[in-house]
């Protein structure tokens, strides 16, 4: 083919994607929420796909999951006192950390004055559950039910040692800002399968102890260099799920529906009077924030799920804003075909006070995302949804402050913590990696966070090093030019 | 097929067939994109020492033959390899990507036919100032932009599109100089000025219009990442703004933009430095600020240096230096060394890693004012007072008073004392005769107190039991003193007593609100039940402070609740007093008990006692008392804070009268001094170290791995600084300012570009690397920017030209053929057309309803918001930012500019509307079009008030039919009269909704109650209702919310 036809081969492929996204008001309102990227021109010069939005080529293979929702507990949970079983760490508490363990790792500004580095066992009892023998702690009674369903991978480490990098590193791949969220590379790539909901959903929920929450930070959900409409939408509990979602007091259904057919009208003139497509895109997307209007509550309604539901659940879920209230959204979010959901749990950071307050962070959240798994389930979500449970690192074996018989607080650990995954393409029932009998370095199987994003993207069909976007000169991906896929717990 | 389109670029897309290959153009992004990873700049990863970056490295004779022999595609390795049949040998290689396309493969070969022309990359050479071609379409040309553009569409036999009207013309020029539409009134003086030179003398008046400044600073502040946040974790605020005003007098004041760039990167080593170059510095401390508890300071600190180097680098030089940071950049000739010598441009400011606690972190300044003025003023006054207090004497005369006056210490009396709790490390209780307290749940622990030791509380639900008296009732005379530090900012219990029948008190800190200086400050509640559902309230007029120590006494006399009486450091406080009780003593123990939020803070010495008390006791105990207790102590053992105290006690109330006053005076300069501190406006500024830190390269990019020591320098790919300038940011500033620098004119016209058309010449405006795009009409970039420095960087000068020019003035209509043809207008057959940035559809619809508040600068405000926003995701206690405090008043109708800006929580419509987060810098914006943009303009407040007071206007300055009052309506919205089609589509629906609302009133006053400014009473509420419900369709037409 000569050069010249294939310009104009280009330019014809280049109107018609411009004319998949801007033709008809209806039926392409899922192209147009998940990926509508326009002229922005930022966007790779890669095509998309006219159904979901995302990109053409994608997914790379087969996709075990179809969906994701990642229950990030914010605050970094304990491994020790939850999943770490360390039956002789009993013999050493209360005597110093030693330093052959310690090995001249940084430790945070908050220890690091510290004189004394007592090693702090849990107060807590472990007993052995399932089929699968799993270890876990009599704080997590509902998960110890699940441990058949899921697989837990003790030996994830990272590379921050503080909140704010740790979580910007684990949800965007980078410690800096700047960078786009998980979800939001997903969005990119994947696009989204609903037509009335956005593809990336985020839940937030409170802590369950009376100290401090550790802030959140909207870069956490954002597209970074990605256009914006690829960010996650929250979804909130309080006033207008999605932010103006409501029409305002005195205005009727049907008056809306005037609004917006008049608003439809004029710009359908504009449109034949300017011939731009931005205009006819403009039109679809009035109809689907239309459309939203009805579909949002829906979602947020859960007054007619059946008491079984809250057995499950837990009474919490019937409270909105709660952790449970938002697991239950998720299963919904999930059944509806929502991408990526993201769920935001704060309140595990427990420098002091660590068996109240983990107490009462587990029983805020345990039932939950263990009703979780078992409802997606029984529903038959759980073979194509990807469930992960897990914080931004791990706490430290030594005590933060006084070490009594009953109270021990633990620093920021980012050598070795605990996550849990289930479901599409996960094994069940099964357990990755070792750590010493301090639970303080990992001695089998390391599982770094860029492996664990490298993991999620696989089981979506992407591979994760070539789901990239240039800018600023450079092809940036999720994993920088990291990330292995934790094959061992692939099915 | 669809895979060889991917790889087209724009400038063989959209352009039609380029007449010759241009190795810039064409050759050298694939080699770059394709080659340079392993073959490039990098010397740490070129593979098998081949180099094709650089002519000499393509052409080098090697072992097998050179890459590159011109005009031979047999002899040229680089091809035989690219095309090679064997998948193993042929490159690149599979593990690094994508494989070249058979286009690309054509093309080199084409290049390499054609003798493999060899140019540098073009933005590293110095612009040349272009011939000004002819065109055919001469009459078309106004400036020589119009040539150049003319020239490249009469290639493809195109020429401009009509000029655009008036109307459209008019509101493009005002929205693109100033933000803001323009008035009816504007419009019609323009199309009534039929003198030539109309459109000029209109472009004239807006450059002159104190908003052209705003509007040219808003895209300098997406550069800039400038914000009121720290943005790092608990993202409190700073203040920035007088830097962001800043910009807007320099703008409009037209300083030339060397000036411009010279006071923002080193206004304060600049020769003639002042104030006001000082404050331009605050450009490159707009970067976020981090104090996350037990973060590393060194790792932070280089953080900060990385963010000036990339943002500068990316403002002045279109240079993404940031892959330098960790090796050899890939595809720019940049070294890892270049970026480090950068870096030491910016690593000597005297900044701390961890700051910003409370508001701007070091180095800032305060700005000139009165302030400022008192402060200099105080800053000699205070020492020169010091003076007359000279140490060595009054530690003499404090030592001769404390052999002799301990005597005056009596302990306070014990007159019917039942209990005493001293907390020094115990909970005993000393008055003897009843048991000690215990922890029923949770633990005590102790620290150094205001009275000894003191009983601390971290949160913990703990339950302290202490006596158990039935003495504490209102029935019956006593007094209860004790001193407090709280430390939480949630509502908590000091003290209480109940039993299971709901009768005893308690003593608490009630909701907090923040002050200046990091303080939170509550009320503190008394409350006495009688179980039987009555209980009495007091609730002090003073709020006590969190952190700070205070003595509460109360003293009852069982006279009812006058005989309650309360004293706060020994002084008698008014109370608010609500209900009744009688009888609530109870037998049940006192507990110390936060309550659900826990208790945080400490106690200490807590005495009860069976009797009233008086002024007499408060001021014992509260002012005698932890003297009298240090007093025990030996000077020696004394720590700073107890001594700092005795100090104050001895010299305020028992050295010689002389020493007293000058005491008092001094005391009283710090206070002002301390609280002027806290009320005068600062910036955060760049200063250098006296003693500057070192800079080293480090190992990818690590703060802990240093490597080579270096020193300040610019890139070593670029003209080398001159020498007779300093290696400092003045001589960065300056170097980069040099007439004959290859990029700073480029990127600054460009942008400017960018503003007009929506896509610059280069459309990577932060990239002018060989991984950028090429320009698409190079000679007119150049034009530009050789302009620009020939007219002394004359910012409006420039602005002029480009709008000035037939190009910028072509309708903006476009058929679907010339569409398909050229989607993105590279080709500039057309006028603008998109939608407008946030900030400006925000501006547009206040002031079309005539809301707006046209202010120009000054401190940033908060519009409405929907609540909890901030609050869900902020860490709270006792930091500032963390709860939204909306405005009222004029305040909620400024330019959006002017919102504060968190940016851990951006103002979520902005958001929406493309705005960025600006925690980096940020070169140009997307333009999405989605279903949440059409919510906010329904539902947002801000939006659904602008239409109510829309309405207003409309029915009251519209003339008196629906008809006239709807051409109003849309005249002012769009600039222009509606069609008819148009008007009866928005009369009929009006007329609808009119009478809708005219059946259900209720619903007419419900949807008028949105927004704080007055509903007009003179008006029909039904009638106001149906006309909001169209200003709100007129709001939300497309033409409204775009630039035509």
């Amino acid at each position: 083919m000569a050069l010249d036809d294939l310009i104009e081969y280009g330019k014809r492929i280049a109107v018609t994607r411009r004319r998949l996204f801007g033709l008809g008001s209806t039926g392409i309102g899922t192209a147009a929420l998940a990926s509508l990227f326009e002229r922005d021109g930022l966007a790779a010069s890669s095509d998309r796909n006219p159904k979901t939005g995302g990109m053409t080529g994608l997914p790379h293979f087969p996709a075990k999951a179809k969906r994701v929702i990642f229950l990030h507990q914010s605050g970094a949970p304990s491994q020790i006192d939850l999943f770490d079983y360390k039956p002789q760490m009993k013999k050493f508490n209360g005597l110093e950390l030693p330093d052959s363990i310690r090995n001249g790792q940084r430790i945070t500004g908050m220890t690091s004055g510290q004189t004394s580095f007592p090693v702090a066992s849990t107060i807590f009892k472990f007993a052995q559950h399932g089929k699968s023998g799993a270890w876990m702690s009599e704080l997590l009674p509902h998960t110890a039910k699940i441990v058949d369903d899921i697989t837990i991978i003790k030996s994830m480490h990272t590379d921050a040692i503080n909140h704010d990098p740790a979580i910007t590193f684990i949800q965007t791949g980078s410690q800096q800002p700047g960078r786009p969220s998980i979800g939001a590379w997903v969005s990119y790539g994947l696009g989204s399968e609903n037509q009335n909901l956005p593809g990336f959903v985020v839940l937030v929920s409170q802590s369950n102890t009376p100290a401090n929450d550790q802030p959140l930070f909207s870069r956490l959900w954002s597209s970074g260099f990605l256009p914006s409409n690829y960010q996650g939408v929250k979804f909130r509990s309080s006033g207008d799920p999605v932010l103006f979602l409501s029409d305002p007091p005195g205005m009727a259904k049907t008056t809306r529906r005037h609004i917006i057919d008049s608003v439809q009208k004029l710009n359908q003139m504009r449109l034949e009077a300017y011939g731009d497509p931005e205009i006819e895109t403009r039109i679809s997307q009035y109809e689907m924030a239309y459309r939203m209007q009805t579909s949002v509550p829906e979602l947020m309604d859960v007054s007619k799920e059946p008491e079984s539901t809250f057995q499950l659940y837990g009474e919490d879920a019937r409270k909105p804003g709660t952790y449970a209230a938002n697991c239950l959204l998720a299963r919904k979010l999930a059944e509806r075909n929502v991408r990526f959901i993201q769920i935001y749990h704060r309140g595990w950071d427990q420098h002091g006070n660590l068996p109240r307050d983990i107490a009462l962070q587990c029983k805020g959240t345990d039932q939950a995302s263990a009703a979780l798994i078992t409802d997606l389930k029984q529903r038959g979500l759980l073979d194509d949804t990807l469930v992960i449970w897990g914080g931004e690192f791990g706490r430290t074996v030594y005590s933060q402050g006084k070490l009594t018989e009953t109270n021990y607080g633990r620093d920021h650990h980012p050598r070795n913590f605990t996550i849990w995954m289930a479901g599409a393409g996960v094994k069940k029932g099964f357990s990755l990696g070792e750590t010493d009998d301090y639970s303080y370095n990992i001695t089998a199987d390391p599982a770094h966070v860029f492996d664990l994003q490298a993991t999620l993207l696989h089981l979506l069909g992407v591979d994760h090093k070539k789901l990239t976007y240039k800018f600023q000169g450079r092809y940036f991906r999720l994993t920088d030019v990291h990330g292995e896929l934790i094959q061992k717990v692939l099915v | 097929m669809v895979k060889i389109f991917c790889w087209l670029t724009f400038a063989s897309l959209c352009a039609a067939a380029p007449a010759k290959l241009d190795f810039t153009r064409d050759i050298r992004p694939i080699l770059s994109d394709k080659c340079f990873t392993c073959h490039g700049p990098d010397e740490k990863t070129r593979m098998a020492g081949l180099r094709l970056d650089t002519k000499d490295g393509a052409f080098e004779d090697r072992k097998n033959g050179a890459a590159v022999v011109p005009g031979s595609v047999a002899k040229s390795k680089l091809l035989t390899r690219i095309s090679h049949e064997n998948k193993n040998l042929r490159m690149p290689p599979a593990s690094a990507g994508e494989p070249l396309s058979e286009r690309q493969i054509s093309l080199i070969k084409q290049w390499v036919e054609a003798g493999a022309p060899w140019a540098m990359h073009w933005a590293y050479e110095p612009p040349k100032r272009p011939t000004i071609p002819e065109v055919r379409a001469k009459a078309q040309v106004r400036n020589p932009i119009d040539s150049l553009v003319l020239a490249r569409l009469e290639k493809e036999n195109l020429t401009f599109s009509p000029e655009a009207d008036r109307v459209t013309l008019l509101r493009r020029l005002t929205f693109d100089l100033t933000g803001l539409p323009p008035t009816p009134k504007e419009i019609a003086a323009f199309i009534a000025d039929k003198h030539p030179g109309a459109y000029e003398r209109q472009v004239d008046r807006l450059l002159q219009s104190q908003h052209y400044g705003e509007k040219m600073a808003m895209q300098w502040l997406d550069l800039a990442r400038y914000a009121d946040t720290h943005g790092y974790h608990i993202d409190s605020h700073r203040d920035m703004w007088p830097w962001r005003d800043w910009v807007i007098r320099a703008l409009n004041d037209n300083k030339p933009f060397d000036q411009f760039t010279v006071e923002q990167l080193a206004g304060d080593l600049m020769p003639g430095a002042n104030t006001e170059t000082r404050i331009a510095t605050a450009f490159n401390r707009n970067h976020m600020i981090n104090f996350e508890g037990g973060a590393i300071p060194d790792e932070y600190q280089t953080e900060y240096v990385a963010d000036r180097v990339e943002t500068t680098s990316v403002v002045w030089m279109g240079m993404t230096t940031g892959c330098a940071k960790c090796h050899d950049h890939k595809y720019d000739p940049i070294r890892q060394k270049d970026y480090y010598q950068m870096a030491a441009f910016f690593n000597t400011i005297p900044e701390k890693g961890l700051d910003g606690r409370k508001g701007n972190a070091e180095p800032m300044m305060l700005l000139p004012g009165h302030e400022k003025q008192l402060l200099d003023e105080l800053g000699k006054a205070i020492p020169a007072k010091e003076k007359l207090l000279p140490e060595k004497e009054m530690t003499a005369m404090q030592t001769q008073w404390e052999t002799t006056g301990l005597a005056k210490f009596a302990g306070p009396s014990r007159d019917g004392l039942i209990a005493h709790y001293e907390f020094d490390d115990s909970l005993a209780d000393v008055a003897g005769g009843y048991r000690h307290g215990r922890a029923t749940s949770g633990e005590v622990s102790y620290a150094d107190g205001i009275v000894g030791r003191s009983a601390t509380f971290g949160g913990q639900q703990i339950s302290v039991e202490l006596a158990s008296t039935s003495d504490i009732d209102l029935a019956k005379p006593f007094s209860m003193a004790f001193w407090v530090k709280p430390s939480g900012d949630k509502p908590m219990t000091f003290l209480k007593q109940m039993d299971e029948a709901g009768r005893g008190w308690s003593i608490q800190w009630g909701e907090s609100e923040a002050i200046p200086g990091l303080k939170r400050v509550a009320n503190v509640r008394l409350v006495f039940a009688g179980g039987n559902g009555k209980q009495l309230e007091l609730v002090s007029r003073t709020r006590i402070a969190q952190g700070q120590w205070t003595h509460i006494l109360v003293s009852n006399s069982a006279r009812g609740p006058q005989g309650v009486q309360v004293y706060f450091n020994g002084a008698a406080e008014a109370f608010d007093v609500s209900g009744e009780a009688s009888a609530t003593g109870s037998s049940a123990p006192i507990r110390i008990q936060g309550g659900i939020g826990g208790l945080f803070g400490q106690l200490d010495d807590l005495r009860l006692y069976a009797r009233a008390s008086g002024p007499e006791l408060a001021q014992q105990l509260s002012q005698q008392e932890p003297v009298r207790a240090m007093l025990f102590n030996a000077a020696t053992k004394r720590n700073r804070d107890q001594a700092f105290k005795l100090r104050d006690y001895f010299l305020t109330r028992e050295a010689p009268e002389e020493q007293r006053k000058l005491y008092a005076e001094l005391k009283q300069l710090k206070e002002q001094r301390d609280r002027l501190e806290l009320e005068a406006p600062s910036v955060m500024v760049m200063e250098e170290m006296t003693k500057p830190r070192d800079t080293f390269i480090l190992g990818r990019g690590d703060y802990q791995n240093k490597g080579e020591k270096v020193f300040a320098n610019t890139p070593a790919m670029l003209q080398p600084i001159e020498s007779s300038l300093p290696k400092n940011r003045y001589g960065l500033a300056k170097w980069l300012v040099q007439p004959d620098h290859p990029l700073t004119a480029r990127v600054a016209v460009n942008r400017y570009w960018q503003n007009y058309f929506g896509v610059g010449l280069v459309k990577t405006v932060e990239d002018f690397g060989s991984q950028g795009d090429a320009p698409s009409n190079q000679d007119l970039l150049d034009f530009l920017a050789t302009e620009f420095v020939r007219t002394g960087w004359d910012v409006k000068a420039m602005q002029r030209l480009i709008v000035t020019s037939s190009t910028y003035r072509q309708s903006s209509k476009v058929t679907a053929e010339m569409h398909e043809r050229d989607p993105e207008n590279r080709l500039l057959a057309r006028g603008p057309r998109y939608r407008l940035p946030a900030e400006l559809v925000h501006d547009n619809a206040l002031f079309i309803s005539g809301l707006i508040n046209l202010k120009v600068g000054g401190k940033s405000v908060y519009p409405y918001q929907p609540s909890g926003i901030w609050e869900e995701l902020a860490f709270g206690g006792e930091y500032s930012a963390q709860k939204y405090k909306q405005s009222h008043g004029a305040d909620l109708y400024r330019r959006a500019m002017y919102t504060f800006w968190k940016r851990t929580a951006p103002p979520a419509s902005m958001s929406t509307f493309d705005a960025p987060d600006r925690e980096k810098c940020v070169a140009r914006r997307a333009v999405t079009n989605t279903p949440l943009q059409a919510l906010v303009l329904w539902n947002d407040p801000t939006y659904l008030e602008a239409a109510r007071v829309f309405a207003v206007r409309m029915l009251k300055a519209g003339g008196v039919d629906t008809a006239s009052r709807v051409r109003y309506g849309f005249e002012l919205a769009t600039g222009r009269k509606p069609q008819a089609k148009e008007l009866s589509v928005l009369a009929d629906l009006v007329s609808e909704q009119v009478a809708i609302y005219k059946k259900d009133e209720a619903s007419a006053g419900a949807l008028l109650k949105v927004g704080e400014s007055p509903v007009d009473l003179s008006l029909n509420k039904s009638e106001l209702a149906g006309w909001t419900t169209l200003a709100t369709t007129i709001l939300n037409l497309d033409e409204v919310i775009t630039k035509e």
